[in-house]
């Protein structure tokens, strides 16, 4: 038999790879997830169709709602313009939001989505979006983005989400960092406490 | 010492190097783990400082020890964090695995010591290096006031800028590579260097309970690390895995960190569940119950912890089914769970009961494991979770089944193991006393916040509506408790080591059956250079 020493090596080297392994499950976590989420439309993420034509036609509707957020570090104004719509199941829709620069800079920002209830998300279908492109404005500049969607019309088949009577389809706006930017960060690192308590 | 079977181990008394020597290069395994349990012992004096203090600013509703400001408000935040980590990776594990396991392990299973002593000295003082580095990123920029789950975004550089969250990340990065080294250390030792016939199935339950606690450091760990990791990048060097702005997602951290998270609970709390089957069946007097069962329900726990995960944030909005799958597997773990404390109670059921201070803290821990057992199944339940969620419900559990269970654990260990450790016993009136100050305190102090949690009060807040005034008022009244009976710990200490009566080889008679009791007491700087021979004996327990 091997001495001691050597049965200990051995031993602590396969241990050792197991911890390497275990690092890079973590690392390997990361793309898996980001898959796992676009398949499933987990967390909300909602489908994206370029192609187009929806799946099937159908006399239902639903109401989808609009909502919009902006990161604090990007001085831009952004809105819906309609705060709901209700739409055909099956049936692309155009629906726009606003948005304003009012800060003096030449400002990029790029706008993240999910939709809620979470469940509705693999029903939920992007055709075109302003969301799928970063999007720069001048100083003071107003622009209408559309974004055109359908709800499947499956929505009513599937039992978990049968009850589901609207959908909210949300939209937060980041700025995209680059130097030229000049993105005043400190400006929301120093509203970071948590001011929610006032005593 | 008549009766020890190493009685030669007098003559390498001569053999103790210098000071420096000693206690900075220690290679020895006994000296590592007194040198564990000293920086323990420390940092429990600073994380309970923490903790009062806090309980101090929550005694009446109002701001009166912070500042009514944000800065104020951070140092709250930074106590609280503090105190979560400095309890978790710089008490409880440094005390049960470096402390205990490093004395007992080797004397246990009849090894000289362990596999890798040069490795053990860097993993102590990796940890004493991971302790400074916290201290230090408490004192920077404003400390790091993330909570001990460190979630982003108020991790990240838009809410914590400076660097004393890059401080906790290394401390945390440290302190891991430290508990990584000595967990490959232990699993060699055990696998390789058990005396002849100390069987696997023949080892005591608290060597079992390391090797498992082992095997779940060396899968857990690394995700914390590779999360750690990500975090610093992103806040850094520009990389976004948590930041949505960029493509990122914060729910990711929360994965990772509860992988990790859930089995660091069971690495916590198994060291305990190994102390506490040795005292049992050391004063009933019998071998512990179904031995066996025992062993492998902690190897069930083990498994299991690690598909539980998500019961931590059942309100990040996860879908029914899902919700279901965590509910269910969570309430699994009870069967493992319950098949230790039924046995820890058939042990003792019909058994020659000795209710020695070591006793009677194994008996506190299996209450309050019961307790804190319990109100898990109840925040196992999603939908009932999603309304108790982050409120002093949640305090008030994990400090029963986690947080004062260990340390009951620990007590126990140390009044079992003193007089192993330090050839003396400690004083008996004064440690009855203590037992009874802390296990009164432990209960006044969490046992309301289970009241004040279910009306809805939210914990990591250092404000709250009168309405909550008289739950917090009892329950600061027991951190006071708490305190006095934590300082008397200390003068026991101090009477063991000044005046303890010296005991011989096994202070605990027949009870005790394990190896460690076998040689003297202090034990010798050198133990089982012969090995024991196991050779036909029972299992240990
Ligand atoms: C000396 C007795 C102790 C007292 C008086 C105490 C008190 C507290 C208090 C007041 C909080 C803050 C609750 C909040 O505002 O959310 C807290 C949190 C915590 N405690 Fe303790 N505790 C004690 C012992 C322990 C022990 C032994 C452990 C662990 C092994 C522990 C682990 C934690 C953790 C992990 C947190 C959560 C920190 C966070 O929210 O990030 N505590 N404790
Ligand atoms: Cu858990």
């Amino acid at each position: 038999m091997a001495s001691l020493q050597t049965r200990n090596r051995r031993i602590a080297i396969s241990l050792v790879t197991l911890v390497v392994g275990m690092l890079g499950l973590a690392y390997a976590s990361v793309p898996l997830y980001e898959l796992f989420c676009r398949v499933t439309g987990y967390g909300g993420t909602p489908k994206i169709k370029i192609a187009g034509a929806p799946v099937k036609k159908s006399n239902g509707t639903i109401e989808v709602r609009f909502d919009a957020n902006t990161n604090k570090a990007l001085q831009w104004h952004f809105k819906p313009v309609q705060v709901k719509q209700t739409v055909k199941l099956g049936e692309p829709s155009l629906a726009f939001y606003r948005v304003k620069n009012t800060s003096a800079n030449l400002l990029t920002g790029t706008a993240i989505f999910n939709v809620t209830p979470f469940k509705a998300a693999s029903y939920f279908s992007k055709i075109d979006c302003f969301c799928f492109v970063e999007q720069t404005l001048k100083p003071g500049q107003e622009i209408d983005m559309p974004v055109e969607f359908f709800v499947d019309p499956e929505i009513f088949s599937d039992p978990k989400t049968q009850e589901i009577s609207a959908i909210t389809l949300s939209y937060t706006f980041y700025p995209v960092e680059r130097d030229e930017d000049n993105v005043d960060r400190t400006l929301s690192r120093k509203s970071g406490s948590n001011d929610e308590i006032d005593s | 010492m008549a009766n020890s079977v190493e009685a030669h181990h007098g003559e390498h008394e001569h053999h103790y190097p210098g000071f420096f020597t000693r206690w900075f290069c220690s290679t020895n395994h006994k000296d590592i783990g007194t040198l564990y349990l000293w920086v323990a012992m420390i940092a429990a004096i600073i994380g309970g400082v923490m903790s009062w203090y806090i309980r101090a600013e929550l005694a009446e509703p109002g701001l009166q020890l912070i500042s009514n400001d944000p800065e104020g408000r951070q140092f709250y935040n930074v106590l609280v964090t503090g105190h979560g980590f400095i309890m978790v990776f710089f008490v409880v594990m440094p005390a049960m695995i470096g402390g205990f396991g490093n004395w007992f392990v080797p004397l246990m299973i009849g090894a000289p010591d362990m596999a890798f002593p040069r490795m053990n000295n860097i993993s102590f003082w990796l940890l004493a290096a991971g302790f400074i580095l916290l201290l230090i990123a408490a004192f920077i920029d404003g400390g790091p006031g993330t909570g001990w789950t460190v979630y982003p975004p108020l991790s990240s550089a838009d809410f914590h800028p400076g660097r004393a969250v890059d401080f906790g990340i290394l401390s945390l990065h440290v302190a891991g590579a430290s508990s990584i080294l000595g967990a490959i250390n232990f699993i060699v030792t055990i696998f390789n260097m058990r005396a002849p016939g100390m069987t696997i199935h023949r080892m005591p339950l608290f060597v079992w309970a390391m090797l498992i606690t082992a095997f779940l450091l060396l899968l857990a760990l690394p995700v914390l690390a590779g999360g750690l990791t990500m975090l610093l990048t992103d806040r850094n060097f520009g990389t976004s895995f948590f930041d949505p702005g960029q493509g990122g997602d914060p729910v990711l951290w929360q994965h990772l960190f509860w992988f990790f998270g859930h089995p660091e609970v069971y690495i916590i709390i198994l060291p305990a569940f190994g102390i506490i089957s040795q005292i049992v069946s050391t004063f009933s007097k019998k071998p512990v119950f179904g031995y066996l069962g025992m062993a492998y329900a902690m190897a069930a726990i083990g498994v299991v912890g690690f598909v539980v995960w998500a019961h931590h944030m059942y309100t990040v909005g996860f879908d029914v089914n899902t919700r279901a799958y965590f509910t269910a597997a969570t309430m699994v773990i009870a069967v493992p769970t319950g098949v230790k404390i039924f046995s820890w109670l058939a042990t003792m059921w019909g058994g020659s009961i000795r209710m020695e201070v070591p006793m009677m803290y194994a008996v506190a821990f299996i209450f309050l494991f019961v307790v804190g057992g319990v109100t898990g199944i109840t925040l196992a339940n999603s939908s009932a979770d999603l309304v108790f969620h982050d409120t002093y419900y949640v305090v008030a559990h994990f400090h029963y089944v986690m947080g004062i269970a260990a340390i009951l654990g620990m007590f126990a260990g140390w009044y079992y193991w003193i007089g192993k450790m330090s050839g003396r016993q400690y004083p008996e009136t004064l440690s009855r006393l203590q037992f009874w100050l802390f296990f009164i305190g432990v209960n006044v102090l969490f046992f309301p916040q289970h009241f004040s949690g279910f009306a809805g009060m939210p914990r990591r807040i250092p404000d709250y509506p009168d309405a909550y005034a008289p739950y917090n008022y009892i329950s600061s009244i027991g951190a006071l408790i708490t305190a006095v009976g934590t300082l008397l710990f200390f003068v026991v200490l101090w009477r063991t080591y000044a005046a303890g009566t010296r005991v011989g080889a096994n202070p605990w008679g027949e009870g005790a059956t394990t190896l460690e009791w076998s040689v003297d007491s202090p034990a010798p700087w050198h133990t089982h250079e012969d090995l024991p021979d196991m050779a036909g004996k029972a299992p240990a327990e």
